[in-house]
């Protein structure tokens, strides 16, 4: 099966976000960058299809040059090559010109699935996929805890969390996208021999004019959103603890919840 | 001159080996430490690492990349960050491997490296100390004598790593006594030869997950080509100089955890309406612990600098084993010593990095890179 992975790289999870002074957006000096936790899961599954039922596994990915570590993180943990959007014009995307870039990239290539995180964590929009899914025409299925696919290759059965922790159980035709969520599996860690292979693994790099879109289909020109400002949200103020009886406590209670918190 | 970047590879290793040590290691340290036991699972995890046979040749199963004391360095110290005795633990098959490798004849390479490249974790280890007030590496009592096709080694050692599932052992011992380091060669002992004696277990303040045992050799005989590097022998002070890079870059690994720790807790811990680590008190010890901890690492990383350039480290491995020890033992001190009573409970981690960076300084030889 040729399987590809959507990826992307985000910072550190344990980065403590700092906003530039303009409140056009973070402080990105000094900051670790990691593969999207939930891409991590997409890779480990791609790399379980592979070794279930042989093929190749490719990222994809948008960012920057430091993009490329991420990148080679994948294909230390088992993957085979990576394809890399990488061009100034790309900068500023939102997730409709991200879904329109890696379409561009994604096109060419042949493919019977497409796995990647469910989000990405920096700015968590979780709609890149669903973009990417309808400019390739084909299914997607989002939330996925379980994934089984089928023996010919022709279609898979994904299990998806839906609310009340319920499972909503989907057979979808391939080629299809799966957005992966934590629970699928247990990604593993890179060996130290797949990171010393991965160097010699080849990334192709398409820019602007390889992607075959011009320059204000992607990146900020391409956007439907615009950020106006970047914020952190206000700093929780210290809790009320109530004394008294219990009577005069949910008297207390209602009055607070009513009055000054306004929640009922 | 100088550089301190990593390359591309030894910076993913570095990520890599410091999350298996955060998820995988640092989580089971103290179960392993009350219960003296480490999970096989455990071993089998660090074995999926690949760290061994990665540097192995091809023609011996492995996938032959260069090994280099300066990224072996990084590793012991990402793996010593999660927990001293589980690093020892899963490193120990390098005891055996690493000086097979370097300098072992074709034969004993082609013999013994394959077993290294298998899916399971392979039990092998060294013996070099010996349990004596003025035991010196580089005169070592046990003897080894000729006597025909065979040598006749004669000796005691201690603090042997999984001596009780080794298969292989490689004991170091000298043919012509009070001739120092060049006097010394290794001799491959396989399990089960007769006058191998595994002994009791030893119990230390520290290290308790590590299973350490006594070894005795009785008159037991080894074939000629079960001598490391053949007739020719090993370079003994080198896989001195290789073991105290590790150990130096383990013991910076335990002083960073325990810096961390410590700096985490004063600035978290509240005492007289503000945290403690704007008490000068405390944050001259923090301070310390940090120029010490970096003062480890870079004398660990000199001469692993050396070893790679394969000059003579002799000093260089010497002065930052040497610090190691005074210095583990002072920084996880302290380590104690920030977190106040609660230094002392169980609940916190100090304590056992207290007990296991104290063994630095008197313990040799349980680690190479």
């Amino acid at each position: 099966m040729d399987i590809l992975v959507c990826m992307k790289q985000v910072p550190d999870t344990e980065t403590k976000i700092v906003i530039n002074p303009e409140g056009t957006g973070i402080v990105t000096d000094g900051i670790k960058y990691v593969m999207n936790p939930y891409d991590e899961f997409a890779v480990e599954e791609a790399l379980k299809i592979k070794e279930k039922m042989g093929g190749t596994v490719t990222i994809v990915s948008m960012g920057p040059q430091r993009a490329t570590e991420a990148i080679r993180t994948a294909l230390a943990m088992g993957a085979d090559k990576g394809v890399h959007l990488c061009d100034d014009a790309f900068e500023g995307a939102d997730s409709y010109s991200t879904a329109k870039a890696l379409a561009a990239a994604i096109k060419p290539l042949s493919y019977d699935i497409i796995l990647g995180g469910k989000q990405a964590v920096d700015h968590d929009n979780a709609q890149v996929y669903a973009a990417l899914a309808e400019l390739l025409d084909i299914s997607h299925v989002s939330i996925v805890t379980q994934l089984d696919v089928a023996e010919d290759g022709k279609s898979a059965v994904a299990q998806r969390e839906v609310e009340g922790g319920a499972r909503e159980v989907i057979e979808v035709s391939l080629p299809a996208f799966i957005a992966c969520q934590k629970g699928l599996n247990e990604p593993r860690y890179a060996s130290l021999p797949g990171i010393m292979k991965a160097k010699k693994k080849p990334i192709d790099v398409i820019d602007l004019a390889k992607s075959g879109l011009s320059a204000d289909e992607v990146g900020e020109k391409g956007a439907k959103l615009k950020i106006r400002k970047f914020f952190l949200p206000p700093e929780r103020e210290a809790g009320k603890i109530l004394e008294g009886e219990p009577e005069e406590l949910a008297t207390q209670l209602v009055k607070l919840l009513r009055e000054e918190a306004k929640a009922i | 001159m100088i550089s301190f970047q990593p390359s591309e590879e030894q910076g993913q290793i570095i990520d890599m080996v410091r999350r298996f040590a955060a998820d995988i290691v640092r989580p089971n340290a103290r179960d392993c430490e009350e219960d003296k036991a480490i999970p096989d699972d455990l071993l089998a995890k660090f074995w999926e690492l690949g760290l061994i046979a990665n540097s192995i040749p091809e023609d011996c199963g492995g996938y032959g990349f260069e090994r280099s004391a300066v990224t072996g360095a990084l590793i012991s110290e990402e793996l010593a960050y999660g927990d001293l005795a589980l690093a020892l633990a899963m490193l120990s098959p390098t005891l055996f491997a690493y000086p097979i490798l370097e300098m072992g004849t074709e034969e004993q390479k082609k013999k013994y490296l394959p077993g290294f490249c298998g899916e399971t974790f392979k039990f092998a280890t060294s013996a070099l100390m010996e349990a004596r007030v003025t035991f010196d590496p580089t005169d070592v009592k046990a003897q080894a004598r000729r006597e025909g096709a065979e040598y006749v080694l004669n000796g005691e050692k201690c603090l042997v790593p999984f001596a009780d599932r080794a298969d292989l052992f490689l004991v170091f011992a000298a043919t012509a006594p009070g001739t120092g380091a060049p006097g010394i060669e290794g001799y491959i002992v396989e399990k089960g030869t007769e006058g191998l004696q595994v002994g009791e277990r030893e119990k230390y303040m520290g290290l308790n997950a590590l299973p350490l045992y006594r070894v005795a050799l009785a008159e037991c005989k080894v074939p000629l080509e079960n001598r490391l590097g053949g007739p020719g022998g090993c370079d003994f002070q080198r896989i001195l100089n290789l073991s105290r890079i590790s150990w130096t870059a383990m013991a910076t690994g335990v002083c960073n955890a325990t810096k961390d720790y410590a700096a985490n807790y004063a600035k978290e811990r509240v005492q007289f309406g503000e945290p403690i680590a704007s008490r000068q008190a405390i944050a001259f010890m923090l301070a310390d612990m940090a120029i010490e901890t970096d003062a480890m690492r870079f004398l660990a990383w000199k001469a692993a600098w050396l070893a790679d350039r394969r000059e003579d480290c002799t000093r260089e491995a010497y002065l930052a084993k040497l610090y190691a020890g005074e210095y583990a033992a002072r920084i996880t001190d302290n380590g104690v010593q920030v977190l106040g009573g609660h230094g002392y409970i169980r609940e916190h981690p100090v304590e056992l990095w207290f007990r296991n960076g104290r063994g630095i300084e008197i313990i040799d030889g349980l680690a190479i890179v």
